[in-house]
């Protein structure tokens, strides 16, 4: 119960708890669908099955009547019940007839097994611990395991190195030593005998499908238009208000056209402005809702009040990030508008190459032949030397030139945060050779290489986008910042069928390196106004570099502080101490996700969880 | 089948990839026929009579020759002999773009490439790339080593990508006069073996001494013991005396193949940490005396270990690497299943399979 009521942010409607005499499920519920009968944990008429489970099933209605068609007699109209029976009828094979985001635990009380389930691009989290005795206690948070009392949280000095390169700890690893996170598109078994066993229960598809590949560019837009109205149809679905953030991107336009599009009501939508003219997209995000009749919602966000809300923001971490908080704020903002669900315009980025990664890496990979057949003293000596420039471009080529040997090796070491000679400055001797011994390339690079083979380069550099920062990163902290507020955050680009559609098709559709994300403009360009089409890429980044010096000073400073850094046995103070120096005095606005990074990391190791 | 084996070295070390390819030159003799003829030609080995190679050829074998490490003469040797060889089978990617220079010269000479582990992992010069495309098959030790070859030579056809797992020296099976290791007693005894070379230490012996603690917290008397020799060793006792372990860890050396026998007899459990392993020939060595095995869930390991025979860990995880050996004492594998796992990469197997490979 003290797991429950850790994580009851995430479902304030209501609290179940099963148990028999091997296990106990327990569950807090945020009602989106069939919101008086969908309670949690649930089960089987017959008493063998016992599911709890965290997100949304799109295609329940289908599975509905298809199984009712076979006989299963239905109790509620809850996508609970339809992700129960698919289970029952179908076993780990029901996981390739899901639509939505999820993870699931099913107990068969009668084999005496556990099965779990986590969605294709690990939008919902699922973590896990082996307790003694062959035990396992599982969470959607890793602060709902700690409430356990069974499971430490001693952070591990190799995850304090693999968070400084890459902003968050990539699955299966987390902050904590014995604490792990089942891979996206992974599933978990315990047998009778307790014995885990973990396998891939999703891949991307197969990089060329003649038959399923648009034959002109003509097609393909349809195509990519008919998905689209599709995946917004499907990921609507909820008996509550739903809504949309509206950045005044191309991404979250094109959602929200959509939406308001398929639907008869007014829709909310919710932004985050700024006092700073060149980080605020307000002018946009008002063209898109004006034009699409929306229901808008801004809020200011200002250095000051993020300086005051931090230390509550910290209490809501289960791993440091350094990124998210934007996302802390808008998802406030659309609960405080009303409503529970919100669409975001997440992994358009990925999908279609918004990111400059998808226009530089290729052209890196074409020197990485020409650069190795320079003799090896020559290759050393120009890397020292591009290791000794203060700028992180050269950093980040040195890191490049020193360890990458192909395409994947690039786009790994490409969102990388830290350059590696900086990341090894600072850590302790027991944590340096620990991330030395794990390398600087992502600890997945096998895993996602054999996934890639045969695919063209805008595919393996999509794919590590989508693997490594969306997964790790962005769609972890739009989890842990929505939920924090009870708002179920979906996220339409991320679906399964709509990527195992656009996965085959020529990368030549998909991708103009002259226009960004010219192939989303096109098919939606009678909803997205040609203002926001043609703008070039935003994001939704904060102020950070500038705040930092003004507002959030005085946290940084105590954050760096000599007794907040010995909390962190695993860094080496005194490089830790000079980042931030170096940036308070010399004031690179290019480096402050580095110092924040490290930021984060030492406040979440000086934190009183649950405070 | 006349055929011509190419290997940087049979008898001069004990390395893994010499091993195997023994067994190489073992099966293309029995595969030859009666009619055939195996050369054997090897860059490293010193030359004249070596006493181990009776038991690894047959009345078919041709000429062996040791090169002594000279180059030119592995070269010249290699030109002469192609000459009436129908099939050059490769041992190691460095040795291919003179087999590619001999086709050159002889158009209907076959060659097939043995790709082991790291020795491929990497991008190919043009001449490697070259020889690469040319091979009529390139055996991979495990699908691990076939993928990461697709990954840096997307151009080869996929048929002409094979996997032919290693085999266990039949010579090397237990045998009931093997003799216990006098070693000092300790529970579990967990046995590692390989090259302590400060250019591999991916290998992981490390992760394994600093584990100790860990497993000790458990088990206070577990001992590991470390069989091999490499530069590295000075390293590594230091790491072990650093943490307390001095008196946990052994370092063994070079041991004979009698005293390694012992060592398999009388450990608890075999664990190898390293990250990039082929295959890990040492795992099917341990499990042939029906013992547990720990491997790396990364390379070729995890083609050779599975729950039924061990346990797969994260490189570099001590937590994990503590659990499994607190595992594997507490849910012991079935010895005779583990014996039975080993059977399946039994010499008559790879024999059939490389005969086939090769028609």
């Amino acid at each position: 119960m003290r797991m429950v009521r850790r994580q009851a942010h995430r479902g304030p409607d209501s609290q179940g708890i099963y148990s028999d005499n091997d296990v106990t499920l327990g569950m807090c519920r945020l009602a989106i669908i069939d919101l008086p009968n969908g309670q949690q944990p649930m089960s089987t008429p017959d008493g063998r099955f016992t599911i709890v489970f965290n997100g949304a099933i799109y295609n329940y209605r289908e599975l509905q009547a298809e199984f009712a068609a076979t006989g299963w007699l239905f109790r509620t109209t809850s996508d609970t019940e339809v992700l129960l029976a698919a289970y029952a009828r179908l076993g780990a094979k029901c996981l390739s007839r899901l639509r939505g985001m999820f993870t699931f635990v099913v107990w068969d009380a009668r084999e005496h097994t556990l099965f779990a389930a986590r969605g294709p691009m690990g939008i919902k989290p699922f973590y896990y611990a082996r307790l003694s005795h062959s035990g396992l206690a599982f969470a959607s948070e890793i602060n709902g395991l700690l409430a356990s009392g069974s499971v430490q949280g001693e952070i591990d000095p190799a995850s304090v190195g693999e968070y400084l390169a890459w902003s968050s700890v990539p699955a299966p690893r987390t902050i904590y030593r014995g604490i792990a996170a089942l891979p996206p598109g992974h599933c978990l078994t315990v047998d009778a005998g307790g014995r885990l066993r973990i396998q891939a229960s999703w891949h991307l598809p197969a990089p060329v499908q003649a038959e399923h590949s648009a034959g002109n560019y003509g097609d393909f837009i349809r195509g990519l238009r008919h998905q689209l109205e599709d995946t917004i149809r499907a990921q609507s679905v909820a008996d509550v208000p739903v809504g949309a953030f509206l950045s005044g991107g191309m991404d979250s336009t094109a959602v929200v056209g959509l939406m308001a599009r398929g639907s008869g009501q007014r829709l909310k939508t919710f932004s985050l402005v700024f006092d700073e003219a060149e980080f605020s997209e307000q002018a946009s995000a008002r063209l898109a809702a004006e034009t699409f009749h929306t229901e808008h919602h801004e809020e200011l966000l200002t250095g000051t009040r993020v300086a005051a809300d931090l230390p509550r923001i910290l209490t809501t971490y289960d791993q440091p990030t350094g990124d998210g908080i934007n996302t802390y704020y808008a998802s406030q903002l659309a609960r405080q508008g009303g409503v529970k669900v919100a669409l975001s315009g997440l992994g358009g980025d990925e999908l279609f190459g918004g990111y400059p990664s998808f226009r530089d890496l290729p052209f890196l990979q074409r020197l990485l032949p020409l650069w190795r057949l320079l003799p090896a003293s020559i290759r050393t000596a120009a890397v020292a030397r591009l290791r000794a420039q203060p700028s992180v471009r050269a950093r980040k080529l040195a890191d490049f030139l020193a360890h990458a040997r192909d395409l994947h090796e690039l786009s790994s070491l490409q969102r990388r945060v830290l350059p590696e000679a900086v990341r090894l400055s600072l850590l302790s001797p027991e944590a340096r050779a620990q991330a030395g011994r794990l390398g600087p390339n992502h600890p997945m690079l096998d895993d996602f290489v054999f996934e890639l083979i045969g695919a063209d380069p805008f595919q393996i550099i999509s794919a590590w986008e989508l693997r490594t920062y969306m997964t790790d990163v962005l769609l972890r902290d739009s989890d842990v910042f929505s939920m924090v507020h009870s708002l179920e955050l979906r996220v339409p680009f991320v679906d399964r069928v709509l990527i195992e559609w656009l996965w085959p098709q020529p990368h030549a559709f998909k991708y103009d390196p002259r226009h960004s994300k010219q192939a989303l403009a096109d098919a939606t360009t009678d909803l997205v106004p040609a203002a926001i089409r043609q703008r070039r890429k935003q994001g939704f980044a904060l102020p950070f570099a500038r705040w930092m010096l003004t507002e959030l000073k005085p946290f940084l400073d105590e954050t760096f502080s000599r007794s907040s850094l010995a909390a962190c046995p695993w860094l080496d103070p005194q490089e830790a101490g000079r980042l931030w120096h170096n940036y308070a005095t010399q004031g690179d606005s290019r480096a402050w996700s580095r110092v924040w990074t490290l930021a984060m990391l030492i406040a979440f190791a000086n934190r009183r969880p649950g405070s | 089948m006349n055929a011509l084996l190419l290997s940087p070295e049979l008898f001069l070390r004990e390395g893994g990839i010499a091993r195997i390819m023994r067994l190489y030159l073992k099966a293309l003799c029995e595969i030859a026929g009666t009619d055939g003829r195996i050369d054997s030609l090897v860059l490293n080995d010193e030359p004249g009579p070596e006493p181990r190679l009776a038991r690894y050829t047959n009345g078919q074998l041709g000429e062996h020759i040791g090169c002594d490490r000279s180059k030119l003469g592995f070269i010249r040797h290699t030109l002469r002999l192609a000459r009436r060889t129908d099939v050059v089978v490769c041992a190691h990617l460095h040795l291919l773009p003179i087999v590619w220079l001999a086709c050159k010269l002889y158009p209907n000479l076959k060659y097939h490439l043995v790709a082991h582990g790291i020795e491929v992992w990497r991008p190919y010069t043009f001449l490697e790339r070259r020889a690469l495309l040319g091979a009529e098959r390139i055996l991979c030790v495990s699908e691990y080593t076939r993928r990461q070859m697709l990954r840096f030579c997307p151009a080869l056809p996929l048929r002409r990508l094979i996997v032919l797992p290693n085999t266990l020296d039949p010579y090397f099976a237990p045998d009931l006069n093997d003799q216990t290791s006098k070693a000092p007693l300790g529970t579990p005894r967990i046995l590692t073996v390989g090259r302590l070379s400060s250019d591999d230490t991916y290998k992981g012996f490390d992760t394994l001494i600093e584990a100790m603690p860990l497993i000790r917290q458990e088990y206070p008397a577990a001992r590991l013991r470390i069989v091999g020799m490499g530069n590295d060793q000075p390293r590594l006792a230091a790491l072990a005396a650093r943490l307390g372990m001095t008196d946990a860890v052994d370092f063994t050396g070079a041991i004979s193949d009698e005293a390694l026998r012992a060592e398999y007899a009388a450990c608890d459990l075999f664990a190898l940490a390293s990250r990039k392993e082929g295959f890990g020939l040492v795992f099917l060595e341990a499990m042939t005396y029906g013992k547990p095995c720990i491997g790396i869930r990364a390379g070729g390991a995890p083609e050779v270990v599975n729950d039924s025979v061990g346990q797969l860990v994260d490189y570099g995880n001590l937590t994990d690497l503590a659990a499994a050996v607190t595992d594997l004492m507490r849910h012991p594998r079935d010895s005779g299943v583990v014996r039975r796992h080993a059977d399946t990469f039994a010499f008559t197997s790879f024999r059939h399979r490389l005969a086939a490979a090769l028609t």
